[in-house]
């Protein structure tokens, strides 16, 4: 996020553009029902009656994967009616000229039809973000999972850019992140291109650099990204194959899209690592497996959403008898094993490695952690009077070379996989809170799992329900083109009958047996807010009924769950 | 005058925190038993979600209960300012489930006690302010957007109070409300 999740109350309105906070992170829905409080005006973009639109003074109820076209038409009133910081534009950013020309064909009557919004509503939206002054933008997965995400991200941007919505407390651009340390995976430098800190593996200077703090020879080619892995297994040449496979806190089996791929995948890669705190689907495919220690049983640090880097410190024991190490135990004697010794004594010493060698978190020390209890990179001194950033682009200085915000033009394109008459209804995976991720936390938690199990939901709309001839609870079946599941049917007039919403957490109603791997070309996420499916009433409810309690036991016994009964009540 | 728990729903965010609540305090340390059903999940509130509102229902504690008056077996009583069941006298007949107009009772099988028959005994279950437990109402306490409050005499005076003013602004001329400007 450009600015911190604190400034969220204090913003003037927020505009919340595809994110879900009070089912996502009921503790992010917290700031925004208090930014209300304090007075803030809320436009909240979103197919579905969300619990922010409820209290939103404008809910614009798109059609799911219109994004583009709707923030373009947005961007074209404020230039049609004169509402752009004109002083900003030209002092602190490139290619609006250019920009100017693809939004002039973005007039809210032609894009009506496309978003379903009406022209009053696109226009009432844009006088308010452009006007209020201090305006931030949240967005979440509703814009990310489509195979046209990153340029819905620069089009948010355009809309900050243009209205000197940058460089400001309580302004920005915010990605409230999916999961608690997904920025930390970034940070850290798990993604293909990048070392620690986002220094890009490309670049020879960094190459050495690490090179030389490390001791070893670098590659400097980017790698593969964890969703072209069915790719690279099944369809790449007998060289660029991937053999092995090192699963680490994920559960592809469950989270990736097309299941049925991702499977075929995972029982042709010859070597399969799964290092978890649980078992979970992709470890009945593991040729090996690691158990780690879970959230409060280790000490670490986690990245927030708004780069706010905050210590975790254990809080119990591991159980004596478990055989278990901390993630970074186990990397290390993996990493010893095969041949590059490493050793450490505590999550300090990794620490200190990481900010010397990344220059926009050197400041940020466990002394200064500690002491105030979270810090925003960048922190680049290690001076105390350091306590990071809060927000970005002070003054309007953004981080490319030349200082300026480039304005991205670019169209709209619709989703991958339409409806069409065997699919007729739009498939999104959405969550629910309580259970978190693939479950491989929440579902051993016998409490989360009481308050919502097997096989989940289909959000449906009621006349939807009606037409089918199914009612609240029923057990249906819900089909793509790759796959099909059972879920129990959830009417909900909170949905448009258009879309059907299930949550991907689920072993027998694994929507992701249903959704389609097309993935964004620059981020590699996949689509999961858009495919076409079907959903067909099951008439013999017994039988439904059934399955779902004979697949789930399979599937638990499958994963050497013990069910053993204590005192005479059924497990 | 009863306490009651009310949801204001312009904060609930229909999260259900007060749900898991609502059973760990009345669970307490059951629910870490190794029997994966060694407790009861019984919330005693329900969030409701509709188009335009999502918060939690629960007993609002009655000063002339409907449940109390239909019961038959004396397990509705009213204390210390609580309407409370007795579930060791509950016979199970339902007529308090039916009785409340807000829908704030409900049956439940208590997991530890068995008819003679076998089957486990239903009971009416609903909110009790966590009587007799520290720290008064579980739900209120966990809340994350604080849209819980535990209303007592003073707190609904003053909410009555503001309705009032809102009704004399809505009602008057503005230039009525208020100091005269100087």
């Amino acid at each position: 996020m450009s600015n911190g999740v604190h400034e969220i109350e204090d913003a003037k309105l927020l505009f919340v553009f595809g994110y879900n906070g009070a089912d996502s992170h009921p503790i992010v829905a917290r700031r925004i029902v208090r930014a209300k409080r304090k007075g803030a005006q809320i436009i909240c973009v979103d197919p579905r009656r969300i619990e922010t639109a409820r209290i939103a003074d404008l809910h614009i109820q798109l059609r799911n994967g219109s994004n583009l076209a709707l923030v373009n038409s947005i961007a074209h009133v404020i230039i049609e009616e004169g509402l752009c910081d004109d002083k900003f534009i030209a002092e602190h950013s490139l290619g609006f000229d250019e920009f100017k020309e693809l939004a002039a064909k973005y007039t809210p009557e032609s894009v009506a039809e496309i978003t379903q919004v009406s022209p009053e509503d696109i226009r009432r939206a844009a006088r308010m973000y452009a006007t209020s002054g201090q305006s931030m933008i949240l967005y979440g997965m509703g814009v990310c999972q489509f195979a046209q995400a990153v340029n819905v991200v620069k089009g948010l941007a355009n809309l900050a850019i243009m209205t000197g919505n940058f460089g400001r407390w309580g302004v920005g651009i915010g990605p409230v992140r999916g999961q608690n340390n997904v920025q930390g995976a970034c940070d850290m430098g798990a993604l293909p291109n990048s070392y620690p800190g986002y220094q890009n593996v490309t670049v020879p200077e960094i190459q050495a650099k690490f090179e030389k703090a490390w001791g070893v020879a670098l590659s400097n080619k980017v790698g593969i990204p964890l969703t072209q892995v069915p790719h690279y297994v099944l369809h790449e040449s007998e060289e660029k194959k991937i053999r092995a496979y090192y699963v680490f806190g994920e559960d592809p089996a469950q989270s990736d899209p097309d299941l049925a791929e991702v499977r075929e995948s995972l029982s042709k890669i010859e070597l399969v690592i799964l290092q978890d705190i649980y078992m979970n689907r992709t470890g009945q495919y593991a040729d090996v497996i690691l158990p780690s220690t879970g959230w409060n049983e280790h000490d670490g640090v986690f990245s927030c959403c708004d780069r706010g880097f905050q210590r975790i410190r254990k809080v119990i024991e591991p159980p004596a008898d478990a055989d278990v190490l901390t993630d970074w135990e186990i990397i290390s004697r993996i990493s010893t094993a095969i041949g590059y010794p490493m050793k450490y004594d505590n999550t300090e010493q990794i620490w200190n490695e990481v900010i010397e060698l990344c220059p926009g978190f050197y400041g940020a020390t466990y002394e200064k952690l500690d002491k105030y209890v979270n810090i925003q990179w960048p922190c680049r001194s290690r001076d105390l009077s350091d306590k990071g950033t809060s927000f970005l682009h002070k003054d309007g200085h953004f981080a490319n070379p030349d200082g300026k915000a480039k304005f991205s033009s670019i169209d709209w394109q619709p989703p991958t996989e339409l409806e069409n008459d065997e699919y007729p209804l739009i498939l999104s995976t959405a969550r629910e809170v309580g259970h978190y991720s693939v479950r491989t936390m929440s579902g051993n938690c016998r409490l989360l799992r009481n308050l919502e199990d097997e096989p989940g939901w289909v959000q449906m709309n009621p006349e939807l329900c009606d037409e089918l001839g199914v009612k609240h609870g029923e057990l249906v079946k819900v089909l793509s083109k790759r796959g099909h599941c059972v879920a129990r049917c959830l009417p909900t007039d909170r949905v448009k009958k258009q879309a059907v919403y299930m949550t991907y957490q689920w072993w027998i109603g694994a929507c992701n047996e249903l959704t389609i791997a097309s993935l964004d070309p620059i981020s590699n996420t996949p689509e999961y807010k858009y495919c076409a499916c079907r959903v067909e009433k099951i008439a013999d409810q017994a039988w439904a009924e059934k399955y779902v309690q004979d697949e789930y036991l399979n599937i638990r016994q499958s994963m050497g769950i013990e069910l053993k009964k204590i005192g005479g009540r059924a497990a | 005058m009863n306490h009651y728990v009310q949801g204001d729903p312009l904060l609930c965010i229909g999260c259900r925190t007060c749900t898991i609540a609502c059973v760990v305090a009345h669970e307490g340390k059951r629910i870490f038993e190794i029997d994966p059903d060694g407790y009861d999940f019984h919330p005693r509130l329900k969030v409701i979600k509709t188009w335009s509102v999502s918060v939690p229902i629960q007993c609002k504690h009655c000063e002339n209960p409907a449940c109390k008056a239909v019961c038959r077996s004396d397990a509705i009583s009213t204390m210390d300012g609580k309407v409370l069941i007795d579930q060791a006298k509950c016979i199970g007949c339902k007529s308090c489930a039916e009785a409340c107009p807000f829908g704030a009772i409900r049956m439940v099988a208590l997991g530890f006690e068995v008819n003679p028959d076998g089957s486990r005994r239903s009971v009416a279950l609903k909110c009790d302010l966590c009587d007799g437990l520290e720290g008064g109402p579980a739900c209120k306490r966990v809340c994350p957007t604080e849209a819980l409050r535990l209303v007592d005499e003073d707190g609904l005076s003053h909410s009555l109070t503001l309705k009032r003013q809102n009704t004399l602004k809505a009602a008057s001329a503005p230039e009525l409300c208020g100091r005269p400007q100087p």
